[in-house]
């Protein structure tokens, strides 16, 4: 074991210790310690692991549910918290035991932020209330829906209509009444009510916020998610593990590759399969220019919202020249579906290296051009600089991580912290910002963007030959001469067609650093050739969920100026 | 506004029973030229053979001057933004203005995935477009849900607005949605115009 | 001197017939399909909370007026331009008492305050 875990180890017994009863047993998920209490001593239990100095979890990456109807007979569902400390990189999993006929749990929002939507979520998805919660609503699933769809026993096909969607009045209530100061001197009816709405051309795509305006100023942002929520979670429980890759690629459909890739590792992890050294830079070749795409979507969206267009048509010449390259590689453009549990679907072309070597030499001029128009524009840093600004702590109990959190100034990147898939042998600096606010978050894209082509003219150099698939016949598909050239071979691809992967009974929760932030899946297996559960740590969720204590004060337009900021990808978002 | 599915909720779906298109306004008599592909009416036949010099100059100005509305969601909204910038581009063919306001726009291209929480903004906003409109799916989602045959998404826009024109893909290259916007263009000039 | 006015006058005739002809044209052979539904105001897809008829804040008046002043003295300065050369000193004296009464009223407005947005 690594010294991290040992470390984690020790200290289970002060937190053992600590809760004394409450405590009921010392598990692992993987490489992550768990530690089971008992759900009366779950708050009490992540107030010590936030507050004692010798753990420190300042950060709450995600709340889920685990209905454990078909895995066990006690008690049916398991509410888990993942912890971790972005400093030390300690994580920690929490998770307590809750019948089904009371499943009540104290919320955790108290100790920090992120958890408000995290539990909304698991009360949409699974039906767990948090007592104490501000406002427990659901959150994807729309307000006339009844059930809680992720539950084992909710039937996939059975859908719902709506007639009219929410007028969030309630909301808006409850945050009268939480801030009151803000309509003091206001008079009645000087507030305008203002739906800027999921078809809005600067809401990208289907976010909706309702906010209350006082002239042009925001006294109140209420968003509202879940108009994009196409129940991926609910299909990867339904699909075999190699056919849920598809799925994967729409959550952040600006960089699909490194979801792909995300996904790809933690299955693999659950499996216990390593991919070979070709395979795994490939991979990371392939998400770095993931990344780099996505940036450029998001600084061009970003820009169009301040009124600068002409980046827009700059930025997405270069991403057609990088599409065109995946294209050769991958088949398709934009959803690519490349890697397979155990590998990649196949391996690069010949022309690969020499072209992506030309069109990395494209990368720098593109950028400069949109450097020289925009960085030292007095119109574009009168509209970026100090708005929507954040503190680095108040980032991290937020749930920020990526591009956000290190515009705020805390230099945290998974790639570094913890790197995988050989990032420790590539030299690359972390961008960060001062003050996190537009300015910083749209110039660390940028930065990174220039960062990542040092990471891929590395990658291309270091490219070991070797084969893309992993040695394991029973869980990778073989190679197509392979199939067609051999008996073992075509039966080999029928087994692993008809009977699927089948990974040990276990959990993983693993992470890598996607263009957005800490993109983690937690993967449940029961064994069988479907995921039991397959739930991802979205990291734009979090990050919006921070967006009315950066819009509120400000104008409407700075509002949009950080919406288009923080990259909310709906995909991702509502899953 | 209530766009209620009378067919029972509970147990899968049945596949071949598509169903009409919900309108909640009056029925197919009242658009005569904008019937959706393959459902054309007998009649379709007569009056689209005769048109007169004001139909083809008012048709010609419309096809050439589609305004979209793109009513994006989800990935097809981004190869949606590849089509009309600079390598594609459907300000070519007159779309120039992509407006999101639906009564500046024609056309409304729905890209991506509409889910039934978002079925009755994109009912209303169809609603509130200024005739005379089309409409194009694009991608798999919006014609018929996609691979997302679930709890939670619209099994096709079609069942809640009518549809001129699907596009496959999921999604579609940039040069399909190009070819919809022509063929779209081309069947507007050789129907009679909508007066 | 009447030859001279004949250009601004065709301009101006254009000005009124063309948007005249847009909007007699669309009348005319635009589909008229008045639906409940079509005449709903538009909010995103969302029915608006707001009536329409609320009360807005007087700063935005005041931006409005204060730009309706300085584009109009804007305006006066073109004929100046255009002249230059002929109205010489006198003209230039004019114009610069003219700015000057302006500048003056400029100056009352940003010291009371209608500069800044609060």
């Amino acid at each position: 074991m690594s010294q991290a875990v040992q470390h984690a180890w020790a200290d289970l017994a002060s937190l053992r210790q600590h809760l004394g009863a409450g405590f009921v047993a010392e598990e692992t998920m993987g490489s992550l310690p768990v530690a089971r209490v008992r759900r009366e001593a779950l708050r009490e239990c992540l107030r010590f692991v936030k507050e004692d100095p010798a753990w420190r979890l300042h950060q709450l990456s995600d709340v889920t549910v685990l209905d454990a109807m078909q895995l066990r007979d006690n008690e049916r569902f398991d509410v888990l918290y993942f912890l971790h400390n972005l400093v030390t990189n300690r994580r920690l999993v929490v998770r307590a035991a809750v019948p089904e006929e009371d499943p009540k749990v104290e919320t955790a929002v108290p100790l920090w932020p992120a958890a408000n939507w995290g539990e909304r979520e698991a009360y949409d998805q699974y039906g767990i209330v948090f007592r104490g919660h501000p406002n427990l609503k659901r959150i994807l699933n729309h307000r006339e829906f009844v059930g809680h769809p992720l539950r084992r026993d909710y039937d996939i096909y059975k859908g719902q209509w709506l007639s009219e969607a929410d007028d969030l009045t309630d909301e808006l209530e409850r945050r009268h009444r939480e801030n009151p100061e803000r309509l003091a001197d206001l008079e009645e009816g000087e507030t305008m009510l203002l739906n800027l709405g999921p078809s809005h051309p600067a809401s990208h795509g289907t976010l909706r916020n309702l906010v209350e305006l006082a002239g042009e100023t925001v006294l109140f942002a209420i968003p509202e998610i879940g108009y994009l929520h196409r129940g991926f979670e609910k299909s990867a429980e339904t699909h075999e593990y190699n056919q849920v890759i598809p799925y994967t690629d729409r959550l952040n459909y600006c960089s699909a590759i490194s979801n792909n890739v995300g996904y790809a590792k933690a299955v693999e992890a659950l499996c216990g399969i390593s991919v070979p050294e070709r395979c795994q830079y490939i991979r990371v070749i392939l998400a770095e220019l993931s990344r780099i795409m996505d940036h450029l979507v998001c600084n061009s969206a970003n820009l169009v919202d301040l009124g600068a267009l002409t980046n827009y048509w700059y930025l997405f010449n270069l991403r057609e020249k990088i599409y065109n390259l995946i294209e050769s590689v991958t088949g398709a453009r934009l959803t690519n579906s490349y890697t397979r549990i155990g590998g990649l679907w196949s391996d690069l072309t010949e022309d690969f290296v020499p072209h992506c070597r030309a069109l990395l030499k494209e990368v720098e001029p593109h950028v400069k051009d949109t450097l020289k128009l925009v960085a030292r524009n007095r119109i574009f840093l009168d509209r970026t600089v100090g708005v929507g600004a954040i503190s680095v702590d108040d980032a991290i109990a937020w749930g920020y991580t990526g591009p956000c959190l290190r515009a705020a100034g805390l230099e945290h990147d998974l790639r570094k912290n913890d790197p995988y898939y050989f990032y420790d042998r590539f030299n690359f600096d972390i961008p960060s910002g001062h003050q996190g606010d537009t300015y910083d978050r749209i110039m660390v894209r940028f930065e990174e963007i220039r960062q990542s082509v040092r990471i891929v003219e590395q990658a291309l150099d270091q490219l070991p030959g070797g084969p893309v698939k992993a040695d394991y016949p029973l869980s990778v598909m073989p190679d197509k001469t392979q199939t067609y050239g051999n008996i073992e071979g075509m039966v080999n691809h029928f087994k692993v067609v008809m009977h699927g992967i089948t990974p040990p009974r276990g959990e993983v929760y693993d992470w890598t650093e996607a263009p957005n932030g800490e993109l983690g899946f937690y993967i449940v297996s029961d064994g069988t050739m479907r995921p039991y559960k397959c739930k991802v740590r979205p990291p734009c969720f979090y990050v919006y969920s921070s967006f009315p204590k950066l819009a509120e004060g400000g104008m409407v337009a700075d509002g949009i100026a950080i919406l288009g900021s923080l990259n909310i990808v709906a995909g991702e978002l509502d899953r | 506004m209530a766009v209620k599915d009378s067919r029972s909720s509970s147990g899968p779906q049945t596949a071949g029973s598509p169903g009409p298109s919900r309108l909640a306004h009056s029925g197919p008599s009242a658009r005569v030229s904008l019937t959706p592909a393959g459902q054309e009416t007998s009649t379709g036949l007569t009056d689209a053979v005769i048109l007169t010099k004001l139909d083809e100059v008012v048709n010609w100005g419309r096809k050439n001057s589609l305004w979209p509305l793109p009513f994006g969601t989800a990935c097809c909204a981004i190869e949606f933004m590849g089509v009309i910038s600079s390598v594609f581009d459907l300000s070519r063919f007159g779309a120039e203005l992509v407006r999101f306001s639906p009564r500046q726009a024609d056309l409304m291209i729905v890209a991506g995935t509409v889910t039934y929480k978002q079925a009755p903004i994109l009912k209303r906003i169809y609603d509130q477009m200024c005739d005379p409109k089309w409409v194009i799916a694009m991608g798999v989602c919006a014609s018929s849900g996609g691979f997302y045959d679930n709890y939670c998404t619209l099994q096709g826009i079609d069942k809640i607005i009518p549809v001129d024109y699907y596009i496959a893909g999921c999604p579609p290259r940039p040069e399909a949605v190009l070819q919809a916007v022509v063929d779209l263009q081309g069947r507007m000039s050789s129907r009679k115009a909508d007066l | 001197m009447g030859e001279s006015y004949q250009p601004i006058l065709f301009v101006l005739l254009l000005a009124a017939l063309i948007p005249a002809a847009f909007m007699l044209l669309s009348a005319r052979l635009g589909p008229k399909r008045p639906l409940p539904a079509k005449l709903t105001p538009y909010e995103s897809g969302i029915k608006p909370l707001s009536p329409p008829d609320q009360r807005l804040q007087v700063k935005f008046y005041l931006v409005a007026v204060l730009f309706l002043i300085f584009d109009v003295e804007a305006v006066f300065l073109f004929p100046w331009a255009v002249r230059f050369r002929e109205l010489g000193m006198f003209g230039l004296v004019e114009m610069f008492v003219f700015l000057l009464i302006l500048v003056i009223g400029l100056l009352y407005a940003w010291r009371k305050g209608a500069l800044e947005w609060r």
